[in-house]
């Protein structure tokens, strides 16, 4: 079983590097070498998945050592990892057929689909890892592979800013999460997951509120959720279908089952904090989509929304609702993404949502299967997205209302912006030639689609699955299915997506190039747009913070340190050489003088002495 | 015998091929580049050769040569070569990038070629002794004679007001090498060791203790003079300065082998002989050493030059290996010991790229480049894998010397803070390295350099500049994916060295009479420990 955890996780990085050194001129071959490496995996993952009948498996090799400090590299496939990599193998492979038709055309294939292996392989990594360091070296690997695939319309200035945010946005996260890691070895002496789960159950006086907080910083940056989420929305600079992959899917959700993966070193005053981060986010990140014109954007905020739902979720205590909710929005998210990724194909890179419309009739398959998602995630009942976020709000109704009033406020306005969405770009008559010339996408980019709104509709049957991909979830869901409440649920619940569905068809029903909310509520409209300002703050500690104190620093360096005291001391010679030199002029006077004044001195120096 | 050759080889080899250069009795100019890779190549093959035939399981020194009888015996000098655990990584370091430089100056059609490939010769011939060396004398000698050819060459085919630089380099690290002569003459002298070699001098102290306050005292002449030459903050300005207006393979040599002197001084004699010393500096070496990678990681980030962008990168991350030193443990040393030889190759990496970028945009200033990935993608990437290697991304072998030293910076409460305030250093290094790959390679082409391209046509990267790009990357990327490679050859020497350091600082950081804790997996540490009252410094105190 092992060899075949390995040969899962070094297939990609193979296959990339066969890409680096042998294909970059072929980029069609090294499409088909990407896309089979995917299906690859997927059938290895497979394989992994239900041999064993579900018992956990755990393998692992000294990696370094290094007095006293030993690293393993190992394995651990249990319940949570097994459903994470179901979720990786099957959207990520979906989403390399899909690229083959969205990349078709694109100079640099090559560096694309190396660039994707690159990604599986840090994913696969990060959710096969049974320590936390292991993790971490893959954590980092992720972000380097997001950073080159953002970067791939390199010669943009936006790729390029957005690249480069990207990483150090992550890299802010992961030096709390680098943090965290030491002080977990220092105060357990370990850092396999396997040992620290039962080191804390032994020793519960070991678990502390900084530390989890401190790893968390981790999942924060990752997940970009509040105040790190200024990258994710920038970072739709990249490819649609690699934003699907990684900004969807999978690399952000890998936030969320990293704490799945250490609950258990959660304290109460934490998980609060997570649970309020959380709603929080859901709230914010809604009225951010809510005024966006750029699809991707849209969907990007909605996003971050949705992976507030999962934060409170696992800071409600339910950690098997978070990555339940994880599944299902890897479903119906990155169906929506493919589907703006085929619109975006279709209507030749035009992104503003404004410019579309009526495109329900030019390419219908991409439509329904997209409104699919749109009633996925607004939670319409008996779908995917209704039996998670429903989950997670009836958890919050019962546990901790504060965090529930927020949260349903978030799943009205998800309701609202996702079905504007779908208004603007689908209904109406075309508002642009690029829209009007637009027609349906090739069979490579909508069987994926259609598998995946097959998935958005029947995912939320957790009985439908093999008990080895959802048996984690299974403890947690039967506790919320014994909860009270759920006849209050199912009413909020329709009511929040019938508000929205009635409220975008009133306001967005027919629109020109633009925003009604604009002229109606132009206040509120001007409040959105601002997103409180954080790209604002960001910029402006980049541009007036860092940068100043930046050259600051550099002239105190020049001055003092190489200046006074280098140039300095060199100085003081050279100042005594000139002292010394006014005594050698050359007349006998001068030389007279000195010589008397030196007597004098001398003698004076005597009498006082003596006296 | 073979090993011996291959050691005694490294040296003599480049050695001789300078000297030939030297007396003129190469003509031929095919023959000077002929001889002149023969020079480079072979320390590299003996290096890696050496390496992996390193058992780290042995006891001290493998592959010994000793010579006593060179006239120098009364004084306690021999001729006395071999590698240890800490040695031997950097030795086959020092062999990399010395090829990886000799080729880059084969290459790069400077002017007076001979004299040129002559003293890079001699240079590389001092930098492979320096490591090679058992004898203090030797090691110090071998320094010079790496040390010397660098001003040279400064002076004769630098950048930039290359006179000046070159006079003050050789100042500063003339006073440096002074400062540190006289750390190690006042120990040989305070030890009264039969000979002047590491082992026995580690020997004799382990017979007599040395006061707390001599060590101290001999310990702080030592950090002064290897400090200076290692560029430790407050005494680092020369090395950027230097390294900008150096030429190529004298910065890569420079910066990533030579510089590494003063810190393998310190892990292999000062703090092993000193361990008191050590802890009562410590503080100081830490603080200092925040200074490397705040400050100068601030000022990095100011820099708009590509090359003296490279330079203070250096300068910041040598800041983590003091750090590694500071906190006087075998975790923290041996951390130190894989960063410094990941940090040689990815380093001196750099300064190749940056040449190589330089011929093709006829400048270093990153203000007048922009979009050169589309023209030279091969060149973009072996730059974005240098420059993400040098900031600690984890599958490069920098990543687990940094990781290292944080784990170290971690285990006493009371060194934490230097762990919060270290650890911004990633978030640093991650911005300028990743503004410049943006400002160089990505975004639209500048007119400054289309300007340029009409005149000189850019073409990517050819064998000649990939091949040793290529060997550098290729051993980080060895480094970083198999670490244990250079961990387990490490392990030992530095734990045995380290015995009474860990020691020593255990006992500082414990309350009298309390039993030592577990301490994670410190299993060697499991016997009690007689423990002292604490003699030094307390380390909260600046």
């Amino acid at each position: 079983m092992q060899t075949v955890a390995l040969s899962v996780l070094l297939l990609p990085l193979l296959s990339a590097a066969a890409t680096l050194f042998f294909l970059r001129k072929q980029g069609n071959v090294a499409a088909l070498l990407s896309v089979a490496t995917a299906g690859g995996i997927l059938l290895l993952s497979l394989y992994l998945i239900f041999a064993g009948d579900g018992q956990p498996f755990s393998w692992d090799a000294t990696w370094i050592r290094l007095s006293g400090w030993e690293l393993r590299f190992g394995f651990l496939l249990d319940g949570a990892s097994r459903l994470l990599l179901f979720v990786v193998s099957f959207v990520g492979f979906l989403i390399h057929v899909f690229s083959l038709g969205y990349m078709e055309d694109d100079e640099a294939k090559a560096r694309y689909f190396g660039g994707l292996s690159i990604f599986m392989f840090s994913m696969l990594g990060i959710t096969l890892a049974d320590n936390l360091i292991m993790i971490f070296v893959f954590w980092e690997l992720v972000g380097f592979s997001s950073y080159l695939l953002i970067a791939h319309y390199y010669s943009t200035d936006e790729a390029a800013q957005a690249s480069k945010k990207a990483f150090i946005v992550n890299r802010v996260g992961d030096f709390g999460f680098l943090i965290g890691i030491v002080l977990t070895y220092w105060s357990f002496g370990t850092v396999n997951l396997l040992e620290l789960a039962d080191l804390s159950d032994f020793e519960p006086s070991l678990v502390s509120t900084a530390l989890c907080l401190a790893l968390a910083c981790g999942f924060i940056g990752k997940s970009a959720q509040f105040p790190l989420h200024v990258w994710l929305p920038d970072a739709m600079a990249g490819p649609t279908p690699v934003s699907a992959l990684i900004h969807a899917a999978t690399m952000v959700a890998a936030g969320i089952y990293l704490l799945v993966r250490i609950d258990f070193l959660f304290t109460q005053q934490a998980l609060s904090a997570l649970a309020l981060l959380g709603a929080g986010m859901g709230l914010y990140a809604g009225f951010c989509a809510l005024v966006q014109r750029d699809i991707k954007k849209i969907l990007a905020y909605s996003t971050l929304s949705q992976l507030g739902y999962m934060a409170a979720a696992f800071g409600l205590g339910m950690p098997g609702i978070a990555l339940f909710h994880l599944m299902t929005h890897a479903f119906f998210k990155a169906l929506m993404f493919l589907g703006s990724g085929s619109v975006i194909h279709a209507c030749h890179h035009e992104q503003d949502v404004f410019n579309y419309g009526g495109l329900r009739g030019k390419m219908p398959l991409t439509a329904y299967t997209f409104l699919v998602g749109v009633l996925a995630i607004s939670g319409v009942n008996f779908l995917s997205g209704y039996f998670s976020k429903d989950a997670i709000l009836l958890t919050a109704f019962n546990l901790n209302l504060p965090v529930f009033i927020v949260l349903y406020a978030g799943a009205v306005l998800t309701a609202f912006y996702m079905f504007r969405l779908y208004f603007i770009t689908f209904e109406g008559k075309p508002r642009s030639k690029k829209a009007e010339k637009a027609h349906e996408s090739s069979l490579l980019m909508t069987v994926p689609l259609l598998i995946l709104a097959a998935l958005s509709i029947v995912g939320g049957y957790l009985s439908l699955f093999p008990v080895s991909i959802v048996g984690y979830l299974l403890p947690d869901v039967s506790e919320v299915a014994g909860m009270d409440n759920h006849l209050w649920m199912i009413i909020f619940g329709s009511f929040a997506w019938v508000t929205g569905l009635i409220g975008a068809r009133a306001l967005y029903g027919s629109v020109d190039q633009e925003d009604p909310l604009a002229s109606k509520v132009p206040a509120f409209f001007t409040l959105c747009r601002s997103k409180l300002f954080f790209d604002e703050i960001y910029d402006f500690y980049v541009l007036r913070i860092q940068g100043p104190t930046a050259r600051f620093l550099e002239v105190m360096e020049l001055l003092f340190v190489s200046g006074l005291m280098v140039r300095g001391s060199a100085g003081i010679a050279g100042l005594f050489a000139l002292l010394a030199r006014v005594c050698y002029v050359g007349k006998i006077h001068a030389y007279a003088f000195w010589f008397v004044l030196g007597t004098l001195g001398f003698l004076a120096y005597a009498a006082y002495f003596r006296g | 015998m073979l090993d011996q050759i291959l050691l005694l080889g490294s040296i003599a080899v480049p050695l001789a091929v300078s000297l030939s250069f030297f007396a003129g009795w190469v003509r031929d100019d095919e023959w000077v580049v002929k001889l002149a890779c023969l020079g480079f190549g072979f320390p590299c093959v003996a290096g890696i050769l050496l390496f992996i035939k390193f058992d780290g399981t042995v006891d001290g020194y493998c592959f010994e040569i000793l010579y006593e009888k060179m006239g120098l015996q009364e004084l306690g000098i021999t001729f006395h070569l071999g590698l240890n655990g800490v040695s031997s990584p950097l030795f086959a370091m020092a062999g990399i990038v010395g090829l990886a430089a000799g080729l880059a100056a084969v290459f790069s059609g400077a002017k007076r070629l001979k004299l040129y490939l002559a003293l890079l010769c001699f240079m590389q011939s001092g930098l492979m002794g320096l490591f090679a060396s058992v004898d203090l004398f030797f090691y110090y000698l071998f320094h010079e004679f790496a040390l010397i050819p660098t001003f040279i060459m400064i002076g004769l085919w630098g950048g930039r007001n290359r006179r000046g630089i070159a006079l003050e380099i050789t100042i500063y690290l003339t006073l440096g090498a002074l400062v540190s002569l006289g750390g190690l003459v006042a120990l040989n002298v305070m030890v009264d060791a039969p000979k002047f070699d590491f082992p026995t001098l580690s020997q004799a102290l382990s017979d007599i203790a040395l006061h707390d306050s001599t060590q101290a005292k001999i310990f702080g002449l030592l950090l002064l003079g290897f400090g200076i030459l290692v560029a430790l903050f407050p005494f680092h300005t020369w090395a950027p300065r230097g390294y900008e207006a150096a030429p190529t393979p004298v910065s890569m040599l420079h910066a990533g082998v030579l510089k590494k002197f003063g810190l393998y001084g310190l892990i292999q004699i000062g703090a092993p002989l000193l361990p008191e010393g050590a802890l009562f500096w410590s503080p100081w070496l830490l603080w200092l050493a925040l200074g490397n990678v705040l400050f100068v990681g601030m000022v990095t980030i100011a820099q708009g030059n590509l090359k003296s962008m490279v330079g203070y990168g250096s300068v910041m991350h040598m800041g983590y290996c003091f750090l590694g030193i500071g906190v006087c443990s075998s975790l923290g040393a041996g951390s130190a010991v894989m960063l410094m030889a990941a940090h040689g190759l990815s380093v001196s990496l750099m300064f190749l790229l940056s040449a190589s970028i330089q011929r093709r945009s006829g400048t270093y200033e990153m203000g007048q480049m922009g979009g050169m990935a589309g023209k030279t993608p091969i060149l973009a990437c072996f730059f974005v894998a240098a420059s993400l290697a040098t900031i600690g991304l984890p599958g490069f072998g920098n990543f687990w010397g940094e990781f290292g030293v944080f784990l170290s910076l971690g285990e006493q409460p009371s060194h934490r803070i230097f762990l919060g305030l270290a650890a911004l250093g990633i978030i640093l290094s991650a911005v300028f390295g990743l503004r410049a790959v943006a400002r160089i390679f990505f975004g639209p082409q500048s007119e400054e350099l289309t300007a340029h391209e009409n005149k000189n046509p850019i073409r990517d990267l050819g064998l000649t500049e990939a091949l040793p790009a290529g060997l550098i990357l290729a051993a980080l990327l060895l480094l970083g994916l198999w670490p244990r490679g250079i961990s387990d050859r490490i392990n030992k020497e530095i734990t045995d060295r380290y015995a009474k350091v860990d020691h020593a600082t255990l006992s500082l950081f414990l309350p009298p009479c309390c039993p030592v804790p577990q301490g994670g997996e410190e299993s060697n540490q499991t016997t009690p420990l007689q423990v002292s009252p604490p003699v030094v410094l307390e380390p909260e105190e600046r």
